[in-house]
């Protein structure tokens, strides 16, 4: 079958490969109808992801039809239309069964780099290095999913594919955010980022009774979508002071709940973005963390920050004392994806949520280098491209 | 051109392994100073599942070769098995037990597709996840 694999820094290329076959008897395979790019995947792209091998099949945020199922498979039926969560679950753990999914015990069968690094492994990931359990990735005609009852969800027809490929990752991760941060009536609500995570969260928050959801962003088509499509109010931390807009729109106290969805590769303004990608550059510090400082210094007293950009090591100058001297919650993790798709699902089925509009590039898997160019570079208004290998052009 | 891209990759990898096995080396150094030697994990099991004749092939293979403590763990989280002197193959097999009791199989990833291995990949992914496996104590 063909497949996208990463071929090394910035390089990646549709292959010929083997088609997956069932490993365990409770794996499915899945023909794959649409896979997305995520922001997950530049810090793959861009190098920041060790344990990335040339050969390795990318992505992980995926739709698709039960193709084949293992023996020990009771619930899934060849034929169905399913959307695969991200993160992999056994569903049998103890984190799986408190509906921390993403911390799953068994699922990564190679966990010592993990261990050695953060002291315990998580969750396997599709698509996403050999330190997260080496699981070839969605950018493919066909996927292996190991624990198919607990990790692959019948999509209702009502949903478009448009829609339900992002219920995989950018929705319950944005959702998740909202969650965390324990959004509620009358609060006001920050977020980093007008990717789909980030677009997501503000949907969220606003489902969950935010009255105010401010989302900052440079890009002005981003900024613009996640007004027009989200009602979010923009901020464009390139022509703005965010920290001054932010206390300024919100009567001095500051958000109440900030949502950090960028992650490891904040691009900023001024003296602070240039120490960091210095120091990021001679691998002094692993991630840059611009976004993240200051959504804890934007956070009102007694505030929540939910982290749900990735990082994967080590972050300079983090704002410990605001942390401390306000009282902040500082919450963070992958996606439990699985605590959140069937209701997402069933909110899709009724309208209210809508996440096609993330769409903005669907292409041929063999395109599969250009939309990772366009995605990165943020070229052409992509917000995300997603391939769908049936597709001829 | 292409022989140097790998080794950077290569070399990326390896430091970030190289960060990881200095983190690893100095618990451990740290571990055997306090005299610890015990590897432990945490399973959703009953202890009673756990001893007697009824305990699973692999938990018996592993207390041929090492001493195995099983007791319940704290909470109602099920029962904690400790292996002693755990080496790498010992820590694998334990994870491996874990797994079975909880999910009825051992996970595999090898045998996946994959698109073309660069010459110093081939040698490196197999020898990177044997190391993986054997988990960090
Ligand atoms: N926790 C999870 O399970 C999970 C799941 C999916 C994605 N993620 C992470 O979420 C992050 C966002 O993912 P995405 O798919 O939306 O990515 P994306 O690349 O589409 O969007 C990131 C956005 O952040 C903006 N940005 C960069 N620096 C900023 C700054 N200083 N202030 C404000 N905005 C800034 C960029 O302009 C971009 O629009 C990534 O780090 C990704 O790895 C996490
Ligand atoms: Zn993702
Ligand atoms: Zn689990």
């Amino acid at each position: 079958m063909k497949a996208l694999c990463w071929a090394g820094i910035n390089e990646v290329a549709v292959e010929e490969v083997p088609d997956p076959t069932i490993l365990n008897r409770q794996d499915a395979i899945v023909r794959v109808t649409a896979s997305s790019v995520c922001g997950s995947d530049l810090h793959l792209l861009d190098g920041y992801v060790p344990t990335m091998m040339a050969g390795d099949v990318i992505g992980h945020e995926f739709l698709g039809e039960v193709a084949e199922v293992g023996p020990d498979v009771r619930e899934r039926r060849v034929g169905e239309r399913v959307t695969v969560c991200s993160i992999i679950g056994c569903g049998r753990c103890r984190y799986c069964r408190s509906q921390m999914w993403s911390l799953c015990d068994n699922t990564n069968p190679d966990p010592g780099f993990l261990e050695a690094l953060n002291g315990h492994a998580t969750a396997g990931i599709f698509g996403y290095s050999h330190a997260m359990g080496g699981f070839a990735g969605s950018h493919a005609e066909y996927v292996r999913v190991p624990y198919a009852d607990v990790n692959a969800f019948p999509v209702p027809d009502a949903v478009p594919d448009a829609g339900a490929v992002f219920a995989s990752d950018a929705v319950p991760t944005g959702w998740m955010g909202a969650d965390m941060g324990g959004v509620g009536p009358g609060d006001v609500v920050a977020v980093w980022g007008c990717g789909g995570v980030g677009q997501m969260a503000a949907k969220a928050a606003y489902l969950m009774g935010a009255e105010r959801v401010i989302a900052i962003d440079r890009f002005p088509e981003r900024l613009a979508m996640a007004a027009g499509r989200v009602g979010a109010e923009p901020l464009n931390y390139e022509e703005t002071d965010v920290l001054e807009a932010l206390k300024e729109a919100t009567g001095g106290r500051g958000p109440d709940v900030c949502i950090e969805a960028v992650g490891m590769e904040s691009h900023g303004t001024g003296g602070q973005y240039a120490y960091d990608r210095v120091k990021q550059a001679l691998r002094l510090q692993t991630d840059r963390g611009l976004s993240l400082r200051q959504a804890i210094q934007a956070c009102r007293k007694g505030g929540t920050v939910a982290v749900l950009g990735v990082f994967l090591g080590f972050v300079d100058k983090f704002p410990m004392g605001a942390l401390m001297n306000k009282g902040l919650t500082l919450r963070s993790g992958q996606q439990h994806g699985h605590r959140y798709i069937p209701m997402i699902l069933d909110r899709m089925a009724k309208g209210e949520i809508d996440a096609s509009f993330l769409l903005t590039h669907p292409m041929p898997l063999e395109e599969g280098a250009k939309g990772y160019e366009l995605f990165k570079h943020k070229l052409d208004g992509c917000v995300r491209a997603v391939f769908q290998p049936a597709r001829t052009t | 051109m292409r022989l140097k891209r790998d080794l950077a990759v290569a070399a990326l990898a390896a430091g970030g392994t190289a960060v990881a096995v200095r983190y690893g080396r100095a618990r451990r150094r740290r571990a055997a100073r306090r005299g610890a030697a015990w590897y432990v994990v945490t399973v959703e099991a009953d202890p009673a599942e756990l001893s007697g004749t009824g305990r699973p092939d692999a938990l018996a293979g592993l207390s041929e070769r090492h001493e195995v403590r099983i007791s319940a763990a704290p909470g109602g989280r099920g029962c904690e098995i400790a292996v002693r002197d755990a080496d790498g193959a010992a820590r694998r097999r334990l994870r491996e037990i874990k797994q079975l009791l909880e999910t009825g199989e051992v996970l595999r990833v090898d045998d996946q597709p994959e698109g073309h291995r660069t010459p110093v990949g081939r040698v490196a992914l197999p020898v990177a996840r044997t190391l993986m496996r054997r988990g960090a104590r």
